[in-house]
């Protein structure tokens, strides 16, 4: 069996251009100020993720979980970072038909 | 070359291939699609499935005088051609009432596709449809709440309700599974799923999960005001541990709970749907396994006679296929199983693959599921074919959302309030869906950027099991 990686690579190296499960966290953590844009939580482990899920989720429960919830300031970020990603994913071969492809 | 068949001391037909008999109102009745082998003579082979489905298996010379088998025996009674395909015919048989064990959909599926189906006569078999009639519908429990009921303990009227299959992911913790399943209630949705072979794995036990996705619906019920659920999967290895999760999943107070009925089988599903009535929980059924029996054209059972059978065996909704995602599913045939599940008279009708009038009296009908491949795009078009009556279940076309779980229940909830205001307005759905769907997300960011993540999607696959009247 393969060595399971016990690190995370971070989000610059993540697959999909960083549309994954962990990057959507790593950049609500960005809109939320839990940690600045230069982190791309490069070798950090899973607990570390875990940790920084539960402030994520501790701040959305803030907005009903929701953008358009969220205050002008954090809504004008929220599309910034978000935006800007969803650009990169889908020049790192990124779509939303991948999303779908196993389901039954 | 294949050894040619020959029959036995006695010909079939003499005893089973009845042109003259007119079924009556009280008898099961079957279409099958047969390829017969070479050289076996239509009417000889058609009588043969109807022994073989019937009285046949019990034929040894001196019983034959112990046992009235000329009341109890299926009765071929037409044969017709399967349009556009010369390599096979339909074969009509009638089956006596009596012939069965009420209630138990179990006992007719014993006969009608049981040893029949390797019997030598044939090259192929397929069942393709059966009558119920409705003093055989009577004896079935059906399903334990049926459409209105379930309007009612929801508290949801006048639109499709939406779900979602909460994929397990970040490590597969339950803990994190609860908190996408918050997520997708608390964005909109009505509805989160367990996948259907999550049961208890070592990576996530039952329980834990059950307890943790109570607590997420719980929270999201209390701020958004609405009745909210999660279909708990209670499949297990016996009845015996299935109905322990079951009766666990109504001690924490969950409305609704989950079987795989095929894979779980008919007489558990029969068994927890009996239960799910008594004690008022709703039964949502998956039926992972269905394309091995009804997606070869050929040879199996087709999927209408599997909502048939659910029906009586009980379930409140049943995955349907999706008409426009990119699974299996012929539009017209779709819609005259759809009709098969919800309604309480279907006419016969070979447009949409109807063989027979069924009549279900005054059992309560199923909730069809549309679910797999489907996103915002899909749902003028998911309104417009499976009307209110219906759960839209987006699976991807939520959790794939760029934003995340409870953006993309958002954009699901808005379009689908779009689309039905549209509709209730009186435009059509289809033609005008992306400008009812563009004007919505003038309010909805979350819509809009479901709108610009999907929009290049196209779903072009051809189906493999069209129906025949369509072949040519």
């Amino acid at each position: 069996m393969a060595n399971k990686p016990d690190k995370y690579v971070g989000i610059n190296d993540d697959v999909l251009g960083g549309m994954t499960t962990i990057g959507k966290v790593i950049r609500d953590a960005w809109v939320f100020g839990i940690i600045p844009e230069t982190e791309t939580c490069k070798n950090w482990n899973i607990a570390g993720i875990n940790a920084l899920l539960d402030k994520v989720n501790t701040e959305w429960d803030k907005y009903g979980c929701l953008v358009s919830h969220l205050p002008p300031e954090l809504a004008k970020r929220h599309q910034r970072i978000h935006g800007a990603a969803l650009i990169k994913a889908k020049q790192a071969g990124w779509s939303g038909e991948l999303e779908t492809e196993d389901e039954k | 070359m294949a050894k040619a068949y020959s029959a036995g001391v006695k010909e079939y037909r003499e005893t089973y291939w009845m042109p003259e008999y007119t079924p009556k109102d009280t008898d099961i009745l079957a279409c099958f699609k047969i390829t017969p082998q070479d050289g076996v003579p239509r009417e000889e082979v058609a009588a043969a499935v109807a022994a073989e489905s019937s009285t046949g298996t019990w034929t040894t010379v001196w019983t034959d005088l112990l046992t009235d088998l000329d009341y109890y025996k299926g009765r071929a009674y037409a044969i017709e051609d399967v349009p556009g395909d010369d390599t096979c015919f339909y074969a009509f048989v009638a089956y006596p009432i009596d012939l069965f064990e009420e209630g138990s959909v179990v006992n007719v599926l014993t006969s009608l596709v049981g040893n029949v189906f390797g019997f030598k006569a044939l090259r192929a078999l397929r069942l393709e449809d059966i009558r119920f009639p409705v003093a055989y519908v009577m004896t079935c429990n059906g399903p334990p709440q049926g459409i209105q009921v379930e309007r009612d303990i929801m508290n949801k009227y006048g639109r499709p309700l939406l779900g979602c299959t909460i994929k397990p992911k970040l490590g597969l913790s339950a803990k994190n599974y609860g908190r996408a399943c918050y997520e997708g209630l608390r964005g909109g949705l009505d509805f989160t799923k367990d996948d259907e072979n999550v049961n208890s794995q070592p990576f996530m036990r039952w329980k834990h999960r059950f307890d943790f996705v109570m607590e997420a619906i719980l929270k999201a019920e209390a701020e958004t005001g609405e009745r909210k659920g999660h279909y708990l999967n209670v499949t297990a290895p016996t009845s015996d541990e299935m109905m322990r999760r079951a009766e666990y999943a109504k001690e924490i107070g969950a409305p609704i709970i989950m079987h795989d009925y095929l894979t779980g089988g008919l007489s558990a599903n029969t068994q927890l749907a009996k239960w799910c009535q008594d004690n008022g929980m709703l039964l949502h059924i998956h039926r992972a396994m269905h394309a091995v029996l009804d997606r070869n054209p050929h040879h199996g059972i087709h999927f209408r006679v599997l909502t048939k059978i659910l029906r009586l065996s009980g379930g409140d909704h049943l995955h349907s296929g999706t008409v426009v995602g990119k699974l299996e599913g012929d539009r017209d045939a779709t819609l005259g199983w759809i009709d098969t599940m919800r309604d309480s008279y279907i006419k016969e009708d070979r447009s949409r693959g109807l063989f027979f009038d069924q009549d279900w009296g005054s059992m309560p009908g199923v909730i069809p599921v549309a679910s797999g491949g489907i996103h915002v795009w899909h749902m003028p078009a998911l309104v417009n074919i499976f009307g209110d009556d219906s759960v839209l279940q987006f699976g991807g076309g939520t959790l794939g959302h760029p934003w995340g779980n409870a953006a993309g229940a958002a954009a699901n909830r808005v379009a689908v309030e779009a689309c039905v205001e549209a509709r209730n307005q009186g435009r059509e759905l289809e033609k005008e869906g992306k400008d009812i769907l563009t004007a919505a997300a003038k309010h909805s960011p979350e819509l809009g950027a479901a709108m610009e993540t999907w929009k290049e999607i196209k779903f072009e696959f051809d189906t493999v099991d069209k129906l025949d009247v369509s072949h040519k």
